[in-house]
């Protein structure tokens, strides 16, 4: 729209402060967004590699590389970390970061301290799992769960691990609050709720979850700790407290996070699809409202986790008849997606490979979740390895992939670099091939029998097993391939300047590739929906010369 | 929307509205957090209904209703202040601020004696005499010690909070035409005040 | 056709039940998305046209996923349904989960390590744990359910077929847990009997040995 060519990108401006200080200090929203980007990444790659070592355990039955008290501890570490430091941050704090204000045409967050002292807790809150490993006792070796009355038993340092994820609970409180004050006081003139785009419908829904919900694990880690200190008996049934108490409250807060982590990559999907079959969405309302849906329905499920325990049989009908439920709002957006893809002009670029590739591993991952949610079947594929394919599948094929592609989306926006196309591509099929190998076994195990959180299996199940290790590998190869595309075009010298490349129809695509400090040199007026594709001739003319 | 646009990040960027959306929505949380002690107390009054009886027999109601009556003074004198510096009277105001300060600490200096005399008759939690008692009592004092120490935590960070505010009131960063942020501290500190009307007829009243 | 306990009928049923559904969905959708990248490629061309969304397509595939759920939970129900009610007759066995190892005791007060059942008899288990949370698991017979220390949960079972078969504990209990396995021997009757006879002359004549009174409420 405009030539901003004279504003200092984000990236280059000087402040007050430089150096590393200059990132750690400052309270743009685009540098906070790049500061979780790094530090969530940094996690992930210390995640990754626990799974790749519990794969290399579980090789072979028996003994294979470490002893069942390191198992305990990585599952623990891989499950805390994947959960608390990396999916539920990644896309709100890093995508949401850096391009709600974009988005919704606004210069900052709210509340931009308020922001940094997110990030901040965030790290503050990592440092102490990391410390948890080392000090004298041993890293956790619950289960990401924290299930009583295990976790009051075990001698292991469960209480630094818990105070952290109280910590990055509120963390993630704070970023939802700003999230809403922000769209709701912020957008630009003439955008409307309507006309926002619809990752930001996504990260509003979220932002919600994540104030409703994460008090009450706040509270619920917190009085364990206490449990811990003073045994108050809140918890301990050796007191009179009641375990399953526990488990709901824990629950109370976990289903719905799992749709934190969900939601923001249905929002990237919404943005993607569109731009790639350069049409308008299909049923913009219906998935916004959709969201929404999501958000409310979702906070009303959690017993599905605990059909086993033994609650009444109008508790168990209740959470299985909503679990089901809870499914249609996923479904209408599926099918709002792909209705999407109908009479457009679709170009393969990798984003939109992530994003298909999101439905359908998405979809795997919600149709078990189907599954496990009828109850006679729940009895037996509870706590099997069918478990944790299912939440691999929505949490890696879908939460995983939806940030895969946002990262492939943005990128040349975010460090006016552009990687190398044919090896994104090359990069998800390896990747997707990889997926399928490592998590289909588990659930044929899981199905055949084979219970979860196990070190030693029996012989039979050493065939899926090893499969499934193989797959790690292959899964690890997509990655590097991704990586080090990015690495490479990070490094290189030419800089990318289209500031358009997809033929975006959203705010962030009329500003420079490194947006300036303040985003906008003029704050926009906004006249239409954010997907009016109107250059159809011009645009694929382009294209094609 | 429009003055928005006329400020830049480079300003202070300043949305009253904002401020006090962001404000309900923190307190909101709060409540959500004792809301899930609450439903811990709910469960556990529902099994034990008849030992939390007994137990909350030994609390005594005298020196609850006082607590009760310094906090809601002190809320009144919170919105006192901030009508005085709605009127621009900044000595009133800081007056009013340090009143409440001042009640805070009678509220917590209470606490302290109400809770030392429980521990010196033994009742804190893993002590002799209570794991004596049933499961129920156990609980009850349990979740005594855990709700009201919360709620003490949440006095004491009011209080620094309105010390806080005294200054910038005292350095006019608070004035008649900015106080945000002490409307925004006020209603920390009836949101503290409101969760303590709670507890108050839970573990004092309802025997 | 039941083989080796009542439940798996119903809940191999639900499960198939889903499953089928759920394939023919996802290979539909998996087919249109297909389908439509390539007829509708930007390489071929053509223009793009704006559909904005159609009220009676909304309608229709929010309405039938509803009705298919509907009869998903349908299934899943009636199958627990059947697992929840125990037979008046059944034959109660008391296990107690440990950290790690399971112990049976009969109504005549033998232990066993392992459960041995007779063939068509519905039995009835009373779990209970003196620690932490187990999760008493029989893979072949299809259910599991938790054990825990401060509730006296039961379940039932109708083994059908005579044989061996894993039991497992299924929630996370610590250092070995997946060490927890024990068997469910599941005799003819006659067999079981003998075996039972067996069992309560060992017990007797070594009876000056006092059953332990457990009560797992106090056990830390
Ligand atoms: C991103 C995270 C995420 C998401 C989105 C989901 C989504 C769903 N989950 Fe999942 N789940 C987890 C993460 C997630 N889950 C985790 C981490 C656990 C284990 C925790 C632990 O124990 O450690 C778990 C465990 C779990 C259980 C407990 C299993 C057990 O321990 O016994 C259940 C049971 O009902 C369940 C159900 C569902 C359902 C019904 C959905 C639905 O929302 C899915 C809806 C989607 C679809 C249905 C697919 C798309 C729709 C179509 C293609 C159209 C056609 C649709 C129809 C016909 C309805 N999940
Ligand atoms: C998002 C969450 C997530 C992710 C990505 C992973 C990734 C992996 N997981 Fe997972 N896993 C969990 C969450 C996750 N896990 C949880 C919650 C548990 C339960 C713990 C418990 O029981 O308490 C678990 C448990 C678990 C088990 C079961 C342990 C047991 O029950 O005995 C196994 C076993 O193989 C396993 C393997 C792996 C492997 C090999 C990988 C990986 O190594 C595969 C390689 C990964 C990738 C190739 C990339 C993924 C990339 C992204 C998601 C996005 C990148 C983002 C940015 C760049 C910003 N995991
Ligand atoms: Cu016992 Cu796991
Ligand atoms: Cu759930």
């Amino acid at each position: 729209m405009h030539n901003n060519g004279h504003a200092v990108s984000y990236l280059d401006y000087k402040g007050k402060h430089s150096g590393i200080f200059a990132w750690i200090l400052s309270t743009d929203h685009k540098r906070i967004g790049l500061l979780y980007l790094m530090a969530s990444l940094l996690f992930f790659a210390v995640g990754v590699t626990f799974g790749f070592l519990m794969r290399l355990e579980l090789i072979a039955p028996g003994r294979t590389i470490m002893d069942a008290q390191t198992y305990n501890s990585l599952f623990t570490l891989h499950g805390i970390i994947m959960i608390f430091l990396f999916v539920i941050p990644g896309l709100p704090a890093v995508f949401g970061n850096f391009f709600l204000p974009i988005l919704i045409g606004a210069k900052d967050v709210a509340f931009p301290r308020l922001n940094l002292l997110s990030w901040w807790l965030y790290i503050l809150g990592a440092l102490l799992a990391v410390i948890s490993v080392f000090l004298p006792g041993g890293p956790a070796d619950t289960g990401w769960t924290f299930y009583i009355p295990y976790s009051i038993r075990t001698t292991t340092n469960v209480m630094p691990a818990l105070i952290a994820a109280f910590i990055l609970g509120f963390s993630s409180i704070l970023t939802g609050l700003n999230f809403i004050v922000t769209i709701h006081r912020m957008r630009a003139p003439g955008m409307s709720f309507f006309r926002m785009p619809l990752f930001v419908w996504s990260l509003y829904a979220t932002a919600w979850v994540q104030i409703l919900a994460t008090p009450i694990i706040g509270i619920t880690l917190l009085l364990v700790t206490i449990e811990r200190l003073f045994g108050v008996g809140l918890f301990d049934p050796a007191l009179g407290g009641d375990p399953v108490l526990y488990q709901h409250l824990f629950w109370i807060y976990s289903h719905p996070a799992v749709y934190i982590m969900i939601l923001p990559a249905m929002g990237v999907i919404s943005e993607i699809i569109p731009v790639f079959s350069h049409r308008t969405i299909f049923g913009y309302k219906f998935i916004a409202f959709s969201s929404l849906a999501i958000a409310l329905f979702g906070s009303m499920v959690w017993a599905h986790h605990m059909f086993t325990v033994g609650m009444s049989e109008t508790a168990q009908i209740i959470f299985s008849l909503l679990t089901f439920l809870v499914a249609i709002p996923s479904a209408i957006k599926v099918f709002n997606w792909v209705a999407t893809l109908y009479k457009g002009s679709i170009s393969t670029d990798a984003p939109l490979l992530y994003a298909l590739g999101f439905i359908f591993l998405f979809s795997i991952g919600g149709f078990t979740g189907l599954i496990q949610g009828a109850l006679s079947v729940n009895m037996h594929i509870h706590d099997t390895s069918f478990i944790v394919a299912h939440f691999h599948y929505v949490m890696f094929g879908g939460t995983g992939f939806g940030i895969f592609a946002a990262m492939h989306y943005w990128f040349p926006k975010m460090f006016g670099k552009m990687y190398n196309m044919k090896t994104a591509k090359v990069g998800f099929w390896v990747l997707f091939v990889g997926f399928n190998t490592l998590y289909f076994p588990m659930f044929v195990m899981g199905w055949l029998g084979m219970p979860r959180r196990y070190y030693d299996y029996l012989p039979e199940f050493h065939i899926y097993h090893l499969i499934s290790t193989i797959g790690s590998w292959i899964l690890i190869t997509g990655l590097i391939i991704m990586f080090t595309n990015f690495i490479k075009a990070l490094r290189s010298k030419t800089t990318y300047t289209a500031i358009n490349p997809w033929g975006g129809e959203t705010l962030e695509w009329t500003i420079p590739n490194k947006p300036p400090l303040e985003n906008f040199e003029v704050i926009p007026t906004i006249t239409a929906g954010p997907y009016e594709f109107k250059d159809n001739d011009e645009f694929l003319m382009k294209e094609n010369n | 929307m429009s003055t928005i646009a006329e400020h830049t990040v480079g300003h202070v960027h300043r949305d009253d509205i904002g401020s006090r959306l962001g404000m309900w929505l923190f307190l909101f949380t709060e409540l959500v957090l004792f809301g899930g002690m609450f439903l811990v107390y709910a469960v556990y009054r529902f099994t034990y209904q008849h030992e939390f009886h007994v137990a909350a027999k030994e609390l005594n109601t005298s020196v609850g209703a006082l607590n009760t009556i310094i906090l809601l003074t002190s809320s009144l004198t919170i919105v006192l202040s901030i009508i005085a510096i709605r009127k621009n009277n900044k000595f009133l105001s800081v007056f009013f601020q340090i009143s409440t300060m001042v009640l805070a600490f009678g509220f917590l200096v209470n606490k302290y004696f109400e809770w030392n005399i429980k521990i010196h008759h033994g009742i804190f939690p893993g002590s002799e005499t209570l794991l004596g008692k049933g499961n129920g009592e156990i609980i009850f004092f349990g979740l005594y010690y855990v709700m009201t120490g919360l709620h003490a935590l949440h006095v004491i960070i009011g209080v620094l909070l309105i010390e806080v505010m005294a200054g910038y009131t005292i350095k006019g960063r608070i004035n008649s035409t900015n106080y945000v942020r002490l409307e925004a501290a006020g209603l920390y500190w009836h949101l503290v005040d409101i969760i303590w009307i709670f507890l108050f007829p839970l573990f004092y009243l309802i025997t | 056709m039941i083989f080796g306990s009542n439940h798996i009928e119903l809940v191999n049923g639900a499960f198939w039940f889903i499953v089928s559904i759920s394939f023919i969905l996802l290979s539909f959708i998996t087919f249109l998305m297909i389908y439509f990248v390539f007829k509708y490629n930007r390489k071929k061309g053509k223009k793009a046209v704006n559909i904005h969304g159609n009220t009676k397509l909304e309608i229709i595939w929010t309405v039938i996923p509803v009705i298919l759920v509907m009869a998903m939970f349908w299934y899943g129900w009636i199958g627990y349904r059947d697992l929840k009610n125990p037979p008046k007759d059944a034959m109660i066995i008391k296990v107690t989960a440990q950290m790690w190892k399971w112990t049976f005791e009969y109504d005549n007060g033998v232990k066993t390590d392992s459960l041995y059942v007779p063939v068509n008899k519905a039995i009835e288990v009373n779990l209970h744990s003196l620690d932490v949370n187990h999760s008493f698991f029989i893979p072949a017979f299809r259910f599991k359910r938790d054990v825990m220390p401060n509730r006296n949960n039961s379940i039932w079972f109708l083994p059908a077929t005579v044989g061996k078969y894993d039991i497992a504990c299924a929630e996370y209990c610590g250092l070995n847990h997946s060490a927890m396995y024990s068997k469910v021997i599941v005799l003819p009757k006659q067999e079981y009997d003998a075996w039972m006879k067996n069992e309560l002359a060992k017990k007797n004549a070594s009876s000056t040995q006092l059953p332990i009174v457990i009560d797992s409420t106090k056990v830390k």
